[in-house]
């Protein structure tokens, strides 16, 4: 097991480096200047002094190893430099955000985790019936529904026609918590159907798939309850590869969470990166792309390991 | 066998033959994708030209769906910002299968570094939020349709690099591929005209997810202000700018949302579709936990004398299918008696496993009893019908009265328990017992079942284990609650020769040691194996019982000519007797019938060396020998001196 962990963590290591290097190499291969590039704005173009300017600043004009090295022990010390709009700590105001961004994740997930699972396990478990084929017929629909749109049309419903709701912005939990759980609602809501989605279609088909297989059949033939087949030799079972599915699917969750942030104003990781992309503060972007990459391999990393707890034959591999 | 008609299946669905289920999806998706570049032809407004006067007007005969914040023509931006999406999306899609699949092609094709980069790629890849990557490079050059094209492409080659990858390395291990290869057929031909076609499907259908996704990416990015740039229409530009006045004009915000998901959901749509259509199996494959209720007894009288164990009577089994049910159990009788090992012989496709599930209650459930009794004895002493217990005791009787071991020990247990988790299990659905006593039953049934270190063993998971073990395993497991009925389903087959022996020895020893009366229905192909354990046997043959007997009787002087073959394509020597896994009879010509398709007369007639022509018209009755004993189903079995039953 200890080895197993080891493997893991040293796997989720290279993988963070190679995605380092990956965006550090992107100003690389750029083709010309990447301080005029940013600089550029349509068909005009800087100043030489500013462009200078821009390179110092962004370490452009030392030796590409150097810079590689650089940016790597920097960003392993949550060292992201300063904006090149205001000059504020990048690291600061990521670590002001972010736990926003995942507030509304984690509360999304539980919401998504409570109504799939159910909702896939009955429909699998029926498969062919009346509830399977209505659920699946309206998890089509939800899945071709983009999250920024089920945000737009979520507002115009609760909070224009019915007025149930606020439309969004953000209190801090600490400063009014009925305020700030009512905001959070709809954002959570939006992130959690379509999480949902994903997750109901994946626990229907592994569920039927494992229904398919021999040793359900002996727990049937042992003579166990069915409630216990079901539980012990079917949904056990079809977990695994559920909960590996949703959390590959996390990358995709997290960047629909950003238009769904912006849809909503939530001030999370999100406003502070479209404003970021609009000025072309690359150090911004970046620092913000490396997080959400960190946090996906670190997600994906917790659930190597439960999966290996759900099925003893993931650690032999 | 299997290679050619993979190929020949894929083909006609692809091209001729347009199977019915994709009419519908298809034209829902051609309509959606053509009708936005034939606006010209819909609407001759522009959809750029501002009229700030008739700002957030309601439709009107000039404007069919009203004007914009802007006075623009929201018809003409709907179209015309269709045309924007669609382009990016299906260019940038098209772009990057191409790359992809190359890729893959040459990743399989080749192998080596090739491999690696192909799988790795992909991995690397989705560590990146899509629409994340997508923003720094429109950091770095700026929004615009072009960067989504480049972002979008680059974004999804690897996925389809990987799937043309695994694909192209599963085609090309099927015979045919193999056989061209074989035949010096260069590799550029083989990968573009065998592999390519054969792996269209997966790639069709990853093609029109990506497609999906990538409508979804530009119209967030366009939602944000950092895609497509105005004046330039776009869905997801509109939706942010009827964002500000949806109180007064909610159709701003609803129109582009309805165009943006019904296309979405056209694709959607054809997708599962076209993966349904691809692969039938994955749509609905009926389950083994899914039981057909037997059926209460009616008319077959309860007659059986005391050592009688179970009883089947009369069975009937029909198949349920969409254009009506096929008759696949024909008068099916069986009596099985205390401290009897009855063997149930035949070739695969008999019906010799539809026929034991039946006593257990675990017909699938497809499978309905059409007529005919299930009679079990229960410890208590008791005969009960099966057909007149509901599920509850059903469950009861199950693993308790009767018990089965199965063919596959490799998937008969669960991977994810423990061995001894799982044995406990059944003990306690059955007795009132403390765990820890549980524990220790499970345990000494290990020892008694012959594995070393039961203690080790019960704490362990089934992968630790060998086949012959969890063959052990499995039968310790049907033991614990000494049921009066064990029901072995081809036992041994899946097993190497010596464990096989060992395994026949070892329910050998227990039916006389361990439980004291053990009934045992032994089901084989193997008449070796049946000769050293049976006490009777009944042959089977699509569906029907052919000859019922005494084991020695039956094996050394046959009646019926399907038992006659069946001996004869025995393999002579020892070593090969063991061995014989296949399960096709030498002596005789043609194979037996499927399940479904059963011949009119007697069932064997067009295989039967000595056929007459009066076979084919009816089915033979059994015939009875003269002391009862043995029963033959043949015309010509008076020959033998058997006389027609009752
Ligand atoms: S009934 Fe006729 S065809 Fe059938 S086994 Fe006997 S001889 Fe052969």
């Amino acid at each position: 097991m200890l080895e197993f962990l080891l493997r893991r963590l040293a796997a989720a290591i290279v993988m963070l480096l190679v995605v380092g290097t990956i965006i550090f190499s992107l100003l690389v291969i750029v083709p010309g200047d990447p301080a005029e590039l940013l600089l550029s704005t349509g068909g005009g173009s800087a100043t030489q002094e500013a462009i200078q300017n821009l390179r110092n600043e962004m370490g452009l004009d030392k030796p590409i190893l150097a810079q590689y090295f650089g940016f790597l022990a920097n960003t392993a010390q949550f060292d992201f430099g300063t904006s090149i709009v205001d000059g504020s700590s990048i690291a600061d105001n990521i670590a002001l955000r972010l736990p926003r961004t995942l507030e509304i994740i984690a509360v999304g997930a539980i919401l998504a985790l409570l109504l799939a699972i159910p909702a896939g396990t009955l429909a699998g478990l029926r498969g062919g019936g009346r509830f399977d084929v209505i659920a699946s017929a309206v998890n089509a629909l939800l899945t071709s529904i983009p999250g920024f749109v089920v945000g737009t049309l979520f507002i115009y419903f609760f909070a224009q026609v019915l007025g149930v709701l606020p439309a969004g912005g953000y209190v801090a939990f600490a400063a009014d918590p009925a305020q700030h759980l009512q905001m959070l609602i709809l954002p959570a809501t939006t992130v959690a159907l379509h999480l949902a989605t994903i997750i109901f279609r994946m626990t229907r088909a592994s569920v039927l798939e494992m229904r398919g297989h021999d040793w359900v059949r002996t727990a049937t033939a042992k003579g166990l309850r069915r409630s216990l087949v079901v539980r012990h030799h079917i949904l056990r079972n079809a977990l695994g590869p559920v909960i590996t599915v949703a959390g590959l699917q996390l990358g995709i969750l997290l960047g629909s969470t950003v238009l769904i942030e912006f849809v909503y104003n939530w001030p999370g990781l999100s406003g502070m990166l479209v404003t970021a992309v609009e000025q072309r503060d690359y150090p911004t972007v970046r620092a913000i792309i490396l997080t959400v990459a960190a946090i996906f391999i670190g997600i994906n990393l917790m659930i190597d390991i439960l999966y290996s707890l759900l099925d003893p034959r993931v650690r032999l591999q | 066998m299997t290679a050619i008609p993979v190929r020949a299946t894929r083909k006609t669905r692809l091209l001729p033959g347009f199977p019915r289920c994709m009419i519908l999806p298809t034209l829902l998706l051609a309509a959606l994708i053509l009708i936005p570049f034939a606006a010209p032809l819909i609407t001759g407004a522009d959809p750029v030209q501002i009229a700030v006067r008739d700002r957030l007007a309601p439709p009107s005969f000039a404007h069919w769906l009203g004007q914009d914040e802007f006075g623009r023509d929201r018809l003409a931006r709907v179209l015309y910002g269709g045309q924007v999406s669609l382009t990016v999306a299906f260019v940038a899609t098209t772009l990057a299968c191409i790359v992809g699949t190359l890729f893959g092609l040459i990743g399989a094709y080749f192998r080596g570094p090739f491999e690696f980069l192909t799988t790795r790629l992909s991995d690397v890849v989705l560590c990146f939020p899509p629409i994340l990557l997508a923003l720094l490079v429109v950091t770095l050059f700026g929004p615009g349709a072009g960067t989504l094209v480049a972002v979008l492409s680059v974004l999804y080659f690897p996925s389809f690099a990987r799937i043309a990858f695994s694909e192209a390395l599963r085609v090309s291990s099927l015979d045919f591929v193999e056989a061209s290869r074989a035949l010096g057929t260069p590799s550029h031909r083989i990968v573009l005209g065998t592999i390519l076609p054969n792996i269209a499907g997966p790639v069709s259908v990853q093609y029109s997810l990506t497609a999906a996704a990538a409508i979804t990416i530009e119209s967030g990015l366009s939602f944000l202000g950092l895609g497509v740039v105005p004046p330039a229409p776009s869905w997801g530009q509109m939706i942010r700018g009827a964002r500000q006045f949806m109180s007064q004009d909610p159709l701003g915000i609803l129109i582009p949302c309805v165009a943006l998901t019904l296309t979405i959901y056209a694709i959607n749509f054809f997708c599962d579709r076209l993966r349904d259509t691809l692969d039938p199996k994955g749509a609905l494959g009926g389950g083994k936990d899914e039981t057909s209720v037997p059926v209460a007894a009616g008319m077959v009288p309860a007659d059986e004398t005391a050592d009688v164990v179970a009883s089947v009577r009369d069975l009937r089994l029909d198949l349920m299918r969409p254009g009506g049910p096929v008759n696949v159990i024909e008068d099916v009788s069986l009596t099985l008696r205390a401290n009897q090992c009855t063997a149930l012989v035949g070739e695969s496709g008999s019906g010799k496993s539809l026929t034991s599930l039946a006593l257990m209650g675990l017909l699938p459930g497809a499978v309905r009893q059409a007529r005919g009794a299930l009679r079990l004895r229960r410890k208590s002493g008791e005969m009960v019908d099966l057909g007149a217990l509901n599920a509850k005791e059903l469950e009861g009787l199950r693993g308790n009265d009767v018990a089965m071991i199965f063919q596959e020990p490799m998937t008969s247990l669960n991977p994810i328990h423990k061995v001894g988790a799982q044995m406990v299990e059944a003990i306690l659905s059955h007795r009132a017992m403390s765990p820890s006593d549980a524990r220790a039953r499970a345990i000494s049934l290990l020892e008694l079942v012959g594995i070393n270190e039961p203690a080790r063993r019960f704490d362990g998971y089934p992968h630790e284990m060998s086949g012959g073990m969890r063959q052990r395993v499995m039968i310790a497991m049907a033991l614990t609650c000494e049921p009066r009925l064990l029901i072995a389903d081809e036992p041994t087959t899946a097993l190497d020769v010596t464990i096989q022996a060992e395994i026949i020895e070892l329910l050998q020893r227990l039916r006389t040691e361990y439980a004291n009366g053990l009934s045992l229905l032994f089901i084989s192909h193997n008449l070796g194996i049946v000769a050293k354990i049976a006490d009777r046997v009944a042959v089977m043959y699509s569906g029907q019982v052919v000859e019922e007997g005494p084991a020695a009787q039956v094996l050394n002087d046959p009646h019926h000519p399907y038992t006659v073959a069946l001996l004869e394509s025995m393999p002579s020597s020892h070593e090969d007797l063991h061995s014989a896994r296949g399960d096709r009879l030498r002596a005789i010509s043609g194979t037996p019938p499927l399940l479904d398709a059963r011949p009119s007369g007697c069932t064997f007639h067009n295989r039967c060396p000595i056929a007459v022509s009066s076979c084919a018209d009816a089915r033979p009755p059994l015939f009875v020998s003269a002391d009862g004993d043995r029963q033959v189903r043949c015309f010509r079995a008076p020959e033998a001196g058997l006389e027609a039953a009752r």
